[in-house]
């Protein structure tokens, strides 16, 4: 019976927020959330093809509100863990120069292409981070050696499974820069943090232990989904209104997924990581076709 | 070392209290918006709140510059600035 511009779920009319769509937009928020973390992720990955496969947002719309939830977790989570040098702050540093770059001309391209096209790249991305997590999942970057010099990128932690501080040098630099710059376009354009690129790519080719890259990422991914954010805020694609809920929820479920996260492994994490993300890549491109 | 330690302590300080307040305001003006209390207040709130989130983490990279001011570190104060011009870009963009 509703005009299409007066539907419920529209969320271009900040009006019609209902209760019942706030608590929907908070579940999946804390469910992202909490997934998110566990996977060493912003949980954007899976709250954006919820929000455009279940609820219809369009995906400039559900992009800005994840980008908002990227940003919420990454400070919540970066401000649990700082002190426990598991951040490489530096490395950190070096590759925002890339990725903030690759997010500003993301957020311009994304004003510029159609939602369909958004969306296979959603599902193509999802794909390939896949099978690149599933072709490594028993490799170890560590040196146990703890007086081993990490260089000036590199750094040093505790790690929980050895029971040991482990020390890591940082190989392939300009390849970490460039996959930096990929996630930041992808992070704007997908409304993603970005960490399914940079932390299977540090992890893989660039020595960085896997904890240390999903914590360094998730540091980096804050100022690489603000750049996004920035943009789709100034052309009215992000509503607070729906962006509300959805952080909410997000900070609720990363803070619940963080209690439990530390126990499971690494190679259980990098199976769940794939299987959900081969399941996204398959909903995305049967929606991009309509 | 130690140093970077003490940067880490200081960024997680200006991440929790970005977050805090952001998180607070934005469930005041949700719960305003919903039950249409103050309807012309809770817009300004829930913006409020969504300006301190994107804030938030370039506050953290403002810090980390200061640091490496302090420290001398010249390449860590160009990177940190490049990033910030880089934000400073995607304002641009939003609004022009």
């Amino acid at each position: 019976m509703n005009p299409p511009n007066q539907n419920p779920l529209n969320p271009l009319n900040p009006l019609n927020l209902t209760a019942e769509l706030a608590v929907i937009i908070f579940g999946s928020g804390a469910v992202a959330g909490g997934l998110g973390v566990a996977l060493g992720l912003g949980g954007g990955i899976f709250l954006v093809p919820f929000l455009t496969l279940a609820l219809g947002f369009p995906l400039k719309s559900a992009a800005a509100i994840s980008l908002c939830t990227v940003i919420a977790t990454s400070s919540a989570v970066s401000a649990r863990r700082a002190g426990n040098q598991l951040i490489n702050l530096r490395l950190g540093m070096v590759l925002e120069v890339a990725t903030t770059a690759g997010s500003l001309l993301g957020g311009i391209t994304a004003q510029l292409v159609a939602d369909t096209t958004l969306q296979r790249l959603f599902g193509v991305v999802s794909i390939a981070v896949a099978f690149v997590m599933l072709g490594r999942i028993n490799r170890r970057n560590v040196i146990l050696d703890p007086a081993a010099d990490p260089g000036r990128l590199g750094g040093r932690f505790h790690e929980e499974e050895s029971g040991g501080v482990v020390t890591y040098r940082i190989k392939r630099l300009p390849l970490a820069l460039v996959a930096s710059f990929v996630a930041g376009n992808v992070s704007s354009l997908l409304g993603i943090g970005g960490g399914i690129i940079k932390v299977p790519v540090l992890n893989a080719w660039c020595g960085v232990p896997l904890r240390a890259a999903a914590a360094t990422s998730a540091l980096m991914i804050g100022v690489t989904a603000t750049g996004g954010a920035i943009i789709y805020y100034g052309h009215g694609d992000l509503r607070p209104l729906l962006a509300a809920p959805a952080v909410l929820g997000v900070q609720i479920g990363s803070w619940g997924g963080a209690q439990f996260a530390e126990r499971f492994s690494v190679k259980w994490l990098k199976l769940l990581m794939s299987a959900l993300l081969i399941v996204v890549a398959v909903l995305m491109f049967v929606r991009s076709l309509g | 070392m130690n140093r970077d330690r003490r940067l880490e302590v200081m960024v997680g300080e200006v991440l929790r209290w970005g977050t805090i307040a952001s998180s607070a305001l934005f469930a005041v003006g949700l719960v305003m918006a919903l039950a249409g209390y103050r309807p012309d207040r809770a817009p300004v709130i829930l913006a409020s709140a969504l300006v301190i989130l994107l804030a938030t983490p370039p506050a953290r990279v403002v810090v980390s510059m200061i640091e490496y001011v302090r420290e001398r570190d010249w390449l860590f104060v160009v990177l940190t600035l490049i990033v910030l011009l880089a934000l400073g870009g995607s304002v641009a963009a939003a609004y022009l």
